[in-house]
């Protein structure tokens, strides 16, 4: 569904990414891992164009998108969560999630959409009148991603979606996760720091650091790996 | 019926751009201090457009302003023995247009790519930058501006000229005015509007729901600032019939552009025409009870606005609305 072939990009004089191969499977959960500062964010800020690529390409649904602009990808089905609670915090909630339809295609599926996000988050239904800004941080997780299944995905990345999140809330967020990859039949790119959770919930994993990637596998291999864990992954 | 009512907040406008234009006409004596409010309002609408619609704060807004300026005076400056007669007002809008709206595309290509602050610090050098070009180079005089009163004499007669710079100059503002408030409104009952409200509360998240937010961006921009040069054309050019670039690209409208949307509302419809009025009202009267001390009264009653109040006279007034029958018309 989604390659990216030794990805280089960075802010200014900065190098971030240092060429990055990963492969993100149609219906599958791949999970990348790293410590702060490995490039994971920037390599989903790339894949979505809004990052430049400076070598390398970004091919989606075989289609190469390297140089594509990031709602040309919208389009196509690429959704992104970014990191911390990127809300319309002035917004309602149910004013949220329509923005999340602004695109044409989006639009036409909106009532559906709507239908699914309320079915699988219940509380927003119960607080679609109620202004963002004013949930709890577990909601406002909800809203995000909720409006990002709004844009009518078939590919969604996420940027640690259960950063600040209690233990109890990160279990829900994993388990919506898993439910969008199994219910609604999403491919889904996740970066997380919790890299317990995530080897749980994945399929595949790359394990990133400085900028490329150090490691790669099934979860079981990767948790298999005392090196690997040690290294990267603090477990 | 219900398309037409989402454009019904136009009303308010229009009743509020008609009274001051109808004190104008009813008391001559006063038509100095309408002119000077109609100014105001206009520059609030105009500035608001950008500023009020996308949260980005572009200090070197007055650079529009006097490019526009400049489009009139070299149209009548150099075309008033072509016996063109009144249609080198014409072009000169046409120029002032054409002349705004290129600079704010070569501003808004390199400024718009920064955010917030640092775009607001980008902005601060392009009318001190731009104002220097002039100078430096001499381009239309340079420092010694443009005076073209017996240009437009010759070109129009002295009844037109004397008619057009003390009346039509000024109804002309009221047009830009109101060309402003419609376009704010459409903006803001479509498409462009959601985008930009979108934009202005979390760029990032906007981008990620497919929203080309760098196009938007410039579509307020550029009309932002074309129509601060229709209005330099106008209420500057056309007035005054001189120009220096000293006044051109003096820094303070930019600041006055400012406190009128904060005062009024940013991003609202009404705010600034309300801003506008109280700002020059309050400057009028200061300027006879306290002459030369405005600013110094105006800095702390500024920050305690935007302290206390920071969605302004018609943020405020909008929440008090909401939910009774005036709610269709005040936004």
């Amino acid at each position: 569904m989604l390659r990216v072939e030794k990805l280089e990009s960075g802010y200014g004089p900065m190098q971030v990414l240092w060429g990055p191969d990963i492969e993100v499977k149609a219906g599958t959960i791949t999970s990348l891992l790293g410590p702060n500062g490995a490039g994971k964010s920037t390599l989903l800020w790339t894949i979505l164009g809004s990052v430049k690529t400076r070598q390398g390409r970004v091919l989606y649904k075989e289609e190469d998108v390297t140089h594509m602009q990031p709602h040309r990808k919208v389009d196509l089905g690429l959704a992104m969560v970014p990191e911390g609670k990127h809300l319309f915090k002035e917004m309602t909630v149910y004013e949220n999630l329509v923005m999340g339809a602004y695109r044409r295609d989006a639009m036409a599926r909106k009532e559906e959409n709507l239908e699914m996000v309320y079915s699988m988050f219940p509380i927003l239904a119960e607080r679609q009148k109620q202004v963002a800004g004013s949930l709890s941080g577990g909601q406002q997780q909800m809203v995000t991603i909720g409006r990002a299944l709004m844009t009518n995905p078939t590919l969604i990345m996420m940027d640690e979606p259960s950063q600040g999140l209690a233990p109890k809330l990160v279990m829900e967020i994993f388990e919506t996760i898993e439910k969008m990859k199994r219910e609604v039949g999403l491919t889904i790119l996740l970066v997380e720091q919790n890299a317990a959770a995530s080897l749980d919930a994945a399929d595949y994993v790359y394990v990133m650091h400085e900028g490329s990637i150090k490691a790669e596998g099934t979860p079981e291999k990767i948790k298999a790996s005392d090196d690997i864990k040690e290294a990267y992954l603090g477990l | 019926m219900r398309r037409a009512q989402r454009y019904y907040p136009i009303i308010p406008v229009l009743v509020a751009y008609a009274m001051l234009l109808g004190y104008g006409l009813l008391f001559p004596g006063k038509w100095q201090l309408v002119a000077q409010l109609a100014f105001y309002c206009t520059l609030g609408q105009a500035f608001n457009l950008f500023m009020g619609m996308t949260g980005y704060v572009d200090f070197g807004y007055v650079a529009f302003i006097g490019i526009g300026t400049y489009g009139m005076a070299i149209s009548i400056y150099y075309l008033y023995d072509k016996g063109l007669g009144l249609f080198i007002v014409v072009i000169g809008f046409i120029l002032a247009a054409i002349f705004s709206t290129l600079l704010s595309l070569a501003v808004g290509a390199v400024a718009l790519r920064l955010r917030g602050a640092y775009f607001a610090i980008a902005t601060i050098g392009v009318n001190e930058g731009f104002r220097y070009l002039i100078e430096g180079a001499r381009i239309w005089n340079g420092a010694d501006g443009i005076i073209f009163s017996l240009h437009l004499k010759k070109a129009v007669g002295r009844e037109t000229m004397m008619v057009l710079s003390t009346f039509w100059a000024d109804v002309l503002v009221f047009t830009v005015a109101i060309a402003a408030a419609v376009l704010t409104l459409v903006f803001m009952r479509n498409k462009v509007g959601y985008a930009l409200m979108a934009l202005r509360m979390d760029e990032d998240a906007a981008k990620v729901m497919g929203i080309n937010v760098t196009k938007y961006k410039i579509i307020a921009f550029i009309t932002s600032a074309t129509l601060a040069g229709l209005l330099g054309a106008a209420a500057w050019a056309l007035k005054l019939t001189y120009i220096y670039p000293v006044d051109a690209f003096a820094i303070h409208y930019t600041v006055e552009a400012i406190i009128i949307v904060l005062l009024g509302g940013a991003g609202t419809l009404m705010g600034p025409i309300v801003g506008g009025l109280i700002y020059g009202v309050a400057k009028y009267f200061l300027a006879i009870v306290l002459p030369g001390f405005q600013l110094l009264i105006f800095a702390p009653i500024i920050i305690t606005i935007i302290v206390i109040f920071p969605e302004g006279t018609v943020g405020i007034l909008k929440k008090r609305v909401m939910g009774t029958a005036l709610q269709k018309y005040i936004i």
